[in-house]
């Protein structure tokens, strides 16, 4: 068995692993980690534009549509990172997100996005809003333990 | 093949796509996406959708056909992530964690002066090729049946050698008597030779057995190679185990010699031996065997 040992993506797990006693190494092999954050942001998605369904709709027209949803946000996203690849081009013409890999210029274009329809769901109020905040705190703890991995690790280096 | 035609099933822009996406998928995005990717080809893949649901029947009787097709979508999505991970692994280079399962003989086969690597359209065996390659620092051929369209095959030909780093080359059989000579050449040169021995394609020598209590035709070149060249064959696949985790399985070798017998016996032989391993693996691994075509005559 070659399998290290677990490791994370995500800044506050990474800092919970070196307060637990272990490496702060980013690894993208946690299928753990895959499936929640994965399925958050496409659930986020699907709350921000579920909203725009009109509310005077029969029950089985509200149903039919909010199925059709699933797959329309599946498109959403898939022509977000079109668009968004085409972002990053034009930003590292500028020198922005030269020294990362595209995939991770990505991650903070999506995680973005997602925050944007996360504030939006906030300020609608209801149980929604309550997704949001959670989404919401996540998204900034972990922010603030990028901070402190970047403080811990010294200025310049990456892990 | 028109240019509409690049959008079929089997078309490259798929591959080409999965190429893209694997640059730019962050690694937590690819769950709910690969989901509905699988979705979506469970209904336009309709011929391959078929072929799993009735090659389960047989492998896994007593099933109902209601259960048979959850099943077939569940293999799509297995699909979906072995070959979404072989990319990954070609293009970013990300580390894979894999478990050894019956290690003394993947031990026997890195040492062999030739052998036959006897494997099925199972797991990541396009990734299993390349980690071989790597671990033993041996060069493997790989020969595949011909795709349908040439640019999806010149695009996953290239694939595959470039994740093995120089380590893997592929052949195609539908060079006929060539190729075999090719491959006596070099199982006799001391190289290792891996063929898909679950289904034929195509006007390959064949040879009648039994599989699941059914006739069935399966490739007789692997085990005609290893009478006329002496080497053993081993039986090894590679299994999906979880997020970018796989068990690489090695069983027994099988050798397929000159006895007292017809060379037709002894080699009825050497594939009965194959059928009863590819039996136990396809009941153990069902939902990672990507027999995309139909193995056994319809009922």
């Amino acid at each position: 068995m070659n399998s290290p040992s677990p490791h994370f993506y995500f800044s506050l797990l990474r800092l919970m692993a070196i307060l637990r006693g272990g490496g702060a190494t980013r690894a993208e092999n946690n299928g753990a980690e895959a499936w929640i954050a994965g399925v958050a942001i496409y659930f986020i998605s699907y709350l921000f534009f579920a909203q725009f369904v009109p509310a005077d709709l029969k029950f089985w027209q509200t149903g039919l549509l909010l199925a059709g949803l699933a797959f329309l946000v599946w498109l959403f996203w898939l022509f977000a990172l079109y668009l968004n690849s085409l972002i990053i081009e034009f930003l590292r013409l500028g020198g922005l997100f030269a020294k990362i890999p595209t995939r991770r210029a990505q991650s903070i274009l999506l995680a973005t996005t997602a925050t944007a329809m996360s504030a939006q769901l906030l300020q609608r109020g209801g149980w929604t809003a309550e997704i949001a905040a959670i989404w919401l705190i996540a998204v900034a703890m972990n922010l603030a333990a990028a901070v402190i991995l970047a403080f811990r690790n010294g200025a310049g280096r990456r892990d | 093949m028109s240019q509409l035609g690049r959008f079929a099933v089997r078309g490259v822009f798929w591959r080409e796509y999965l190429d893209w996406a694997v640059v730019n998928l962050p690694f937590y995005f690819y769950p709910v996406p690969l989901l509905f990717f699988t979705i979506f080809f469970f209904f336009f893949a309709a011929p391959a959708r078929r072929a799993v649901v009735a090659n389960l029947a047989v492998a896994l009787p007593g099933s109902s056909r209601a259960m048979n097709y959850l099943r077939a979508f569940r293999t799509l999505y297995n699909f979906a992530w072995t070959i979404s991970e072989a990319a990954i692994y070609k293009i970013n280079k990300e580390e894979f964690s894999y478990e050894i399962i019956g290690a003394e003989w993947l031990d026997q086969l890195g040492a062999a002066p030739g052998a036959i690597v006897l494997t099925a359209h199972m797991g990541n065996y396009d990734l299993g090729a390349a980690l071989f390659a790597e671990k033993f620092r041996r060069e493997i051929r790989m020969v595949r049946a011909p795709e349908s369209d040439p640019a999806t095959a010149q695009h996953l030909s290239a694939s595959l050698e470039k994740a093995g780093e120089g380590g893997v080359k592929i052949d195609y059989n539908t060079a006929g008597a060539l190729l075999s000579f090719d491959l006596l050449k070099a199982l006799r040169d001391g190289e290792i030779v891996s063929i898909q021995g679950d289904r034929v394609e195509g006007d390959v020598a064949q040879v009648t057995t039994r599989l699941f209590g059914n006739d069935v035709r399966l490739p007789n070149g692997p085990f005609v190679l290893s009478l006329v060249a002496a080497v053993p064959i081993f039986p090894l696949f590679i299994a999906r185990a979880g997020h970018r985790s796989y068990q690489i399985i090695a069983g027994e070798p099988i050798r397929v010699l000159r006895g007292s017998g017809t060379r037709e016996e002894e080699i009825a032989q050497g594939v009965a031996r194959w059928c009863a391993v590819l039996e136990e693996i396809i009941t153990d691994y069902w939902e990672q065997w990507f027999a995309f075509t139909p193995i056994f005559p319809a009922r």
